[in-house]
């Protein structure tokens, strides 16, 4: 029997392995994390075609629910364990060449096991487990983000640290309250016994509990860390963090509102804190001359429009804000990892010093325009798409606000696009004369690059199929009932 | 009185919690804003931990015959908390170890003074 606890056991199991493997050759190590995510990716394109049809509940240590510790795979929780899979297994590929001094071993083990946090943060039922695996999350990505060593890494590890966990304290308060008011952990069994609980009780959970992963999903008032962090990374933790962890957040966020407490009265909120989010993102990229941290504030933009899609709350809203997921982690992937060796050979991460690399790095700075068309939503990309469908979500609700509200998070795709073309004109039209002898990016930064090329080209022309894989995953978090049957049996 | 008494545990947990985020808010040393995260993170076991307790409790373990269900204690948050605490101490550890680091680099560890990451 093939259980969904695989996608969690066999990276965990991997990266502890990784030393062992290490005192055999030194060579094998850094391939380990490739086949650990290889793994993840088939296998759960194997299981999709079966969730889609009936959900897989799996109850670990031999318990029946809501005594277990539940692992829940829906279609919702296995897109996002294929997208980080997915992602993981490119950067992966880019880290065989990228990642050559310091202590490489552990790098490879914590980036396996952060990819392991982030994956049973998805496919857990079960609200304390979600916070263990959360903190698996966070602290290995604290690790990751000092992990070069440098001034400029350190300080923003400890930074990130600090806010972390107070964030996750926050959420262990709250799990402590909803404890103490239903006597079960279960997410469904919490969702089933909703009603016996006023309202107000649960008002005082739910913040914390958007305050905890809100910290990870960087909205709003808590991103402080997060330009710090992305941008004083190495490229491929910087394209993990942004592509993965933030997405983690939102998940956590949108799985505590919809599926257990349906908390549709809460949503205006949401949406004004994703309004908020989005304007200080891009105001901010806009002003960066630092292309890393112009990058982080513009992830900052994209998750505040993919939480104004959630906050839209019908379940076009929600296929939207999805979409706009597999928007932002293939894209900013790609940013991120061209811009690395950009970075590598300019020894700058100033935007004026990119001035005539596209000569010198013509597939690199490639990628780089694509990357940035489709985030800013381009037609034969991947954007377009997901742009498309968050306006006719807002449009399909009633009502001068929504219509207002679509408008403001336009004037951010205005905005994003003024930078991006910025970056590009730089990349191509400025400093022509200077020496033009090409100096491309090795094999294994190229080959991530063009998966991530055709991935974002074909789920843009294609992308009716992928919308209906889609629909099903927000039909999940929409049907309350049917999560419930789902996971207690 | 009779209040104080009954709640003395929440008391005293939501207490060391504010402690903890006062000291974090108005304290600029790195050492002591890890200081006040673990008085934080103390808070919140309490908390937990009184969750499930009842006075004079036993452990919940059906070996004896004669004990009575009723005054068990809730063994699930004791669980909550042993992780917990787990957590706290791998965070800790690596707080410490990057104060560690960045007294190193800047021979300092007020957070005022450490200002290369800026807006």
């Amino acid at each position: 029997m093939l259980e969904p606890i695989l996608l969690i056991a066999v990276p965990l199991g991997f990266s502890f392995s990784i030393p062992l493997f290490g005192t055999l050759s030194k060579k094998i190590e850094k391939f380990i994390p490739t086949i650990a995510t290889l793994f993840n990716l088939v296998f759960s394109l194997y299981l999709l075609p079966k969730v889609i049809e009936k959900p897989i509940t799996s109850s670990l240590g031999g318990f029946f629910p809501s005594f277990s510790i539940n692992l829940f795979a829906g279609p919702l929780g296995l897109i996002f364990a294929i997208l980080i899979a997915l992602v993981g297994f490119v950067v992966s590929i880019y880290a065989l060449g990228y990642i050559k001094e310091g202590a490489t071993q552990k790098y490879h083990i914590l980036y396996l096991i952060l990819l392991t946090g982030a994956t049973g943060v998805v496919l857990t039922a079960d609200i304390f487990n979600l916070f263990v695996f959360y903190e698996i999350l966070c602290i290995s990505s604290y690790a990751l983000v000092a992990y070069i060593g440098n001034k400029a890494g350190i300080e923003s590890a400890s930074k990130y640290l600090i806010q972390g966990s107070i964030g996750s304290s926050f959420m262990l308060i709250a799990i402590g309250l909803i404890y103490g008011q239903f006597g079960t952990l279960n997410m469904a069994s919490i969702a089933k016994n909703i009603n016996t609980v006023s309202s107000i009780q649960l008002f005082v959970p739910i913040i914390l509990f958007i305050t905890g992963m809100g910290v990870e999903a960087a909205i709003f008032p808590l991103n402080a860390w997060l330009p710090d962090a992305h941008s004083s990374a190495p490229s491929t933790v910087s394209a993990v963090l942004s592509g993965i962890a933030i997405k983690v957040g939102i998940y956590g966020i949108a799985r505590i509102i919809f599926s257990i407490f349906g908390a549709s009265n809460l949503l205006f909120l949401l949406v004004i804190v994703a309004i908020a989010t989005i304007l200080v993102g891009e105001f901010s990229a806009f002003s960066q001359k630092n292309i890393k941290r112009m990058l982080a504030y513009s992830s900052t933009g994209q998750i505040g429009l993919i939480l104004f899609a959630f906050g839209i709350g019908t379940s076009y809203g929600i296929t939207a804000g999805l979409f706009q997921f597999i928007n932002h982690a293939l894209s900013k992937s790609l940013l991120f990892l061209s811009t690395g060796y950009m970075i590598y050979r300019t020894g700058s991460m100033e935007i004026t010093s990119m001035e005539g690399i596209g000569k010198k790095m013509p597939i690199s700075s490639l990628a780089f325009t694509i990357g940035a068309f489709s985030l800013i939503g381009l037609p034969p990309f991947i954007g377009f798409p997901s742009k498309f469908l968050i306006i006719r979500a807002a449009l399909a609700k009633e009502g001068i606000l929504s219509i207002v509200l679509i408008m403001i998070a336009l004037l951010g795709t205005i905005i994003e696009g003024a930078y991006f073309y910025r970056v590009v004109q730089v990349i191509y039209f400025k400093g022509s004369n200077t020496s033009s002898e090409r100096n491309e990016a090795p094999l294994t930064a190229l080959i991530p690059i063009f998966i991530l090329i055709i991935l974002i080209l074909g789920i843009g022309i294609y992308s009716k199929s992928v919308i209906n894989i889609l629909n099903s995953a927000s039909a999940e978090l929409l049907n309350r009932v049917e999560y419930i049957k789902g996971v207690l049996g | 009185m009779s209040f104080i008494s009954n709640y003395i545990y929440y008391i005293g947990s939501f207490s060391l919690i504010f402690i903890g985020l006062y000291i974090l808010i108005t304290r600029n040393n790195l050492i002591k804003m890890i200081i006040g995260l673990n008085i934080l993170d103390t808070g919140v076991n309490l908390f937990l931990i009184s969750l499930g307790y009842i006075k004079m409790g036993t452990a919940p373990i059906f070996s004896k015959p004669n004990l009575n269900p009723q005054n068990m204690v809730d063994p699930v948050p004791q669980a909550l908390v042993l992780t917990a605490i787990v957590i706290g101490v791998a965070i800790l550890a690596l707080a410490l170890s990057f104060a560690i680091r960045l007294y190193h680099h800047y021979e300092t560890l007020d957070m005022r003074k450490i200002k290369e990451q800026r807006w």
